[in-house]
């Protein structure tokens, strides 16, 4: 199979001395047309993965490859390869959502003859199209959702990177971007890198993961290849398995103390 | 051939900017150049001839100068405005992105293959056409204030050209440091903080300027030979003042460029020089000012409680209500806007000592009126800005409507009476014939003043609540403040008290004002623990 993305020891550090270290040599390969899963508890360094793997900032050490652009060399292809949709991106809220999306067809170079065509397409598939020049201020949380994940295809990369695409949406919005996520997965043949804090998202979606903490990737495979590694039963034991959580006896021990109680 | 990516962003700038008007936005231009062109030939000559009178009294100067003299002291005035001009198009677009600094669009262009040079020009270019609009009308009016020289064609373009160089050099210097601090700033709650405080007193230097100008007589040190070259030499280090010689020259020398032509060519030329460095300069950190790298992990830590803190905990009894009021205070001082919010009325209260001198000791009373209730509304008028969840937590609580109303009057006092108390000796004391007694006097009166302004801020403020600061609620509550009390209660009495009864300032002020901001305040406030209690 096609190697689309492969880290050498990416590293990202910061602080003085590079004390803090937000990604510690990543190394990994994502496979043409999978879809893997980036999990880790908050502030693991998947978002700053992401960023590196976008070229939106540049690593300490190391280098990585996406779709065989080195993300040192070649930024600008790298970024023509890849569509985003971020954890936190800023809308503008001023616009329409036909001219939000006219707007990032434009900064990906999509030719004017084919960016309307495109941009009807994508409303229609969102269900949005009646609501095309409406100002996004106006949308509700998972309609901009949808615009975001419509601007991160509007230049119909091969490969997409979600950055917990679901952690902001209802129920109702949620399962709506995980059916897209499988469309895009099983239909267009795109190559989808997702990472989430949610395991079940992940553990439906994804073909292979990867659990990052605390800059390191320490576990790497299919869900049922990581549950029998880490011995456990289901991937939510296996996940705190490996990242360390609360004891038990421990989450009641505060109420031991004297006076404790009001 | 796809479109400049810069023309693009500055399409989308500009279409951000006219969301409000997307059904005129075709013709906007047009309507727009129509207007200005209208403004520049008829509106603005008819209304310089009107008011040159007044313009220049404004400026301390007499009306009734003939026409050639008031030429000439417009072409000295051309020095500090378009100064001015510079110095307000550079602080603009900063203030503009400190108000709220965003970095959540950064992240599309980043992913996107873009220079950033191009995100840059493309920003800039987007706002030029509204800012356009702002220098068409100053620099109308000033070819408006020449006409009496007859200047020749090559002049006026000239001059034209001055302006609109003049103010895209300061714009997009503006526009770069801009980028550069919200890049800096943007990233945490502490920088986000920072660039709001930033954003307020960045403009304590320009209302220093205007001050100068219209009570501390610096036009007329200008105009004045003896005096203005010291002036003139300083102003002149900066690009804005290389124009203005070449507009002073050309009021010497109407139609008649030949006779200054090397003049004329070094300081125009220096002055596009300085544009385009500032051009190749803001484009090379246009690298930097776009970035989403971590700058610093460090987050603020709270010390341990000072003795300042342990004396309002004093203060509020010690007990839990102690504690509470401490939480207050913490939550208030920790939020460098807030402390920035006064540090500029104290700044506008010096400043408005130094430039408009207060003439006997009880003019000392005057100036407070005006102004501290402004310092009380950014103090306690923002009890409700942080959200109805700030205010439930109270609600949840048993007593905590009443509790907060308490804690946050006290905060409201220990705050704002100090200070108020502190610039009232300060600008008696600059104030001659002022004894010991009279300073105590006049500072007392006027702490019980703003003791009840307090009272009716905070009740007004839960009568009216704003869970936002662009929600019109917190500003029609300041326009409350900044018009109705000094007017309602204390200009307005003193206007008709003075003519029935032949009243003073003090006499109004201790039988009239004070009662009657006591009554008002302790009214609202009862108001607004009622509202607050209701509040769903």
């Amino acid at each position: 199979m096609k190697v689309v993305i492969r880290t050498d020891k990416l590293s990202k550090h910061y602080g003085k001395g590079g004390g803090i270290k937000a990604v510690d040599e990543l190394d990994l390969e994502v496979y043409e047309g999978e879809t893997f899963g980036l999990l880790g508890p908050n502030g693991a360094g998947k978002t700053t993965t992401v960023r590196l793997l976008n070229c939106i900032i540049k690593p300490t050490s190391g280098t990585a490859t996406v779709n065989g652009y080195d993300i040192l060399k070649k930024e600008t292809d790298v970024k023509r390869v890849t569509g985003l949709l971020a954890e936190s991106p800023g809308l503008y809220e001023k616009l329409s959502a036909n001219e939000f999306l006219e707007f990032m067809g434009a900064l990906y170079d999509v030719p004017s003859n084919i960016l309307h065509e495109r941009i009807n397409d994508l409303l229609k598939l969102f269900g949005l199209h009646e609501r095309h020049d409406q100002l996004l201020e106006g949308y509700s949380r998972g309609m901009k959702q949808k615009i975001l994940i419509a601007s991160a295809l509007i230049h119909d990369p091969p490969i997409l990177f979600f950055d917990e695409p679901t952690s902001m949406l209802d129920p109702r919005a949620a399962l709506m971007v995980k059916d897209l996520i499988k469309k895009l997965a099983d239909t267009a043949s795109k190559t989808i890198f997702i990472c989430s804090h949610i395991l079940p998202i992940v553990e439906e979606l994804c073909d292979r993961i990867g659990i990052i903490n605390q800059g390191r990737l320490i576990a790497l495979g299919t869900v049922p290849e990581i549950i029998a590694q880490t011995k456990t039963k289901t991937l939510e034991e296996a996940f705190i398995a490996v990242t360390g959580g609360v004891e038990e006896k421990e989450l009641l021990a505060w109420r031991e103390q004297k006076g404790a109680s009001a | 051939m796809p479109a400049p990516k810069w023309l693009q962003i500055a399409k989308n700038e500009y279409r951000i900017h006219t969301s409000r008007i997307r059904k005129i936005r075709p013709y906007f231009p047009y309507m727009a150049i129509g207007l200005l062109a209208v403004y520049v030939a008829f509106i603005a000559p008819t209304f310089v001839n009107l008011f040159i009178g007044d313009f220049f009294s404004l400026f301390g100067l007499p009306p009734s100068l003939p026409p050639e003299v008031a030429t000439a002291i417009v072409a000295a005035i051309m020095q500090i405005i378009l100064f001015m001009i510079f110095f307000y198009f550079i602080i603009l677009p900063i203030t503009y992105t400190l108000k709220e600094v965003q970095t959540g669009q950064l992240e599309i262009f980043l992913a996107a293959p873009i220079k950033p040079g191009d995100v840059l020009l493309g920003e800039f270019l987007g706002v030029v056409p509204f800012y356009t609009i702002a220098v068409a009308v100053i620099a109308g009016s000033f070819i408006a204030l020449l006409n009496p020289l007859a200047l020749d064609m090559a002049q006026m373009t000239i001059i034209i050209i001055i302006f609109a160089v003049t103010f895209l050099s300061a714009l997009w210097i503006g526009t770069v440091i801009a980028a550069t601090l919200r890049t800096r700033l943007g990233k945490t709650a502490r920088g986000k903080d920072i660039g709001r405080a930033l954003a307020l007193v960045i403009a304590l230097p320009m209302i220093a300027i205007m001050y100068a100008v219209m009570g501390g007589g610096l036009i007329q040190a200008l105009v004045d030979p003896g005096t203005s070259e010291m002036v003139r030499a300083v102003l002149g280090l900066l690009p804005s003042s290389w124009g203005a010689e070449v507009i002073v020259g050309f009021a010497l020398n109407p139609g008649n460029i030949s006779a200054i032509w090397l003049e004329t060519l070094a300081r125009f030329g220096g002055l596009i020089i300085f544009f385009l460095a500032a051009l190749g300069l803001g484009a090379k950190v246009a690298n930097r000012a776009y970035s989403l790298e971590t700058i610093t992990f460090a987050a603020s830590r709270a010390k341990p409680d000072g003795s300042f803190y342990k004396t309002v905990k004093y203060l509020g009894g010690g007990g839990p209500f102690g504690t509470l009021l401490v939480s207050v205070f913490k939550d208030y001082s920790r939020r460098l806007e807030n402390l920035s919010k006064i540090f500029y009325m104290v700044g506008i209260a010096v400043l408005m000592s130094i430039f408009f001198g207060i003439g006997d000791p009880e003019g000392a009373l005057l100036m407070p009126q005006f102004i501290l209730p402004i310092l009380a509304s950014f103090v306690v008028g923002e009890v409700t800005l942080r959200g109805k969840e700030t205010l439930f937590i109270y609600k949840k609580t048993p007593s905590g409507v009443a509790r907060l109303v308490k804690a946050r009057l006290l905060h409201g006092w220990l705050v704002v009476l100090p200070i108020t108390a502190v610039i009232i000796a300060v600008s008696s004391i600059l104030t001659p014939q002022t004894t010991f007694f009279s300073l105590l006097t006049y500072a007392g009166i006027v702490v019980l003043y703003l003791a009840a302004v307090v009272a009716f801020v905070l009740g007004l403020s839960l009568v009216n609540p704003a869970f936002s600061d662009k929600s019109g609620n917190y500003m029609i509550n300041q326009m409350i403040t900044i018009f109705a009390i000094p007017n309602g209660l204390f200009l307005i009495p003193l206007i008709v008290l003075g003519r029935a009864f032949d009243f003073g300032l003090l006499h109004v002020l201790c039988y009239v004002t004070i009662p009657l901001s006591w009554l008002v305040g302790i009214v609202f406030l009862y108001l607004g623990k009622r509202r607050l209690s209701r509040i769903e």
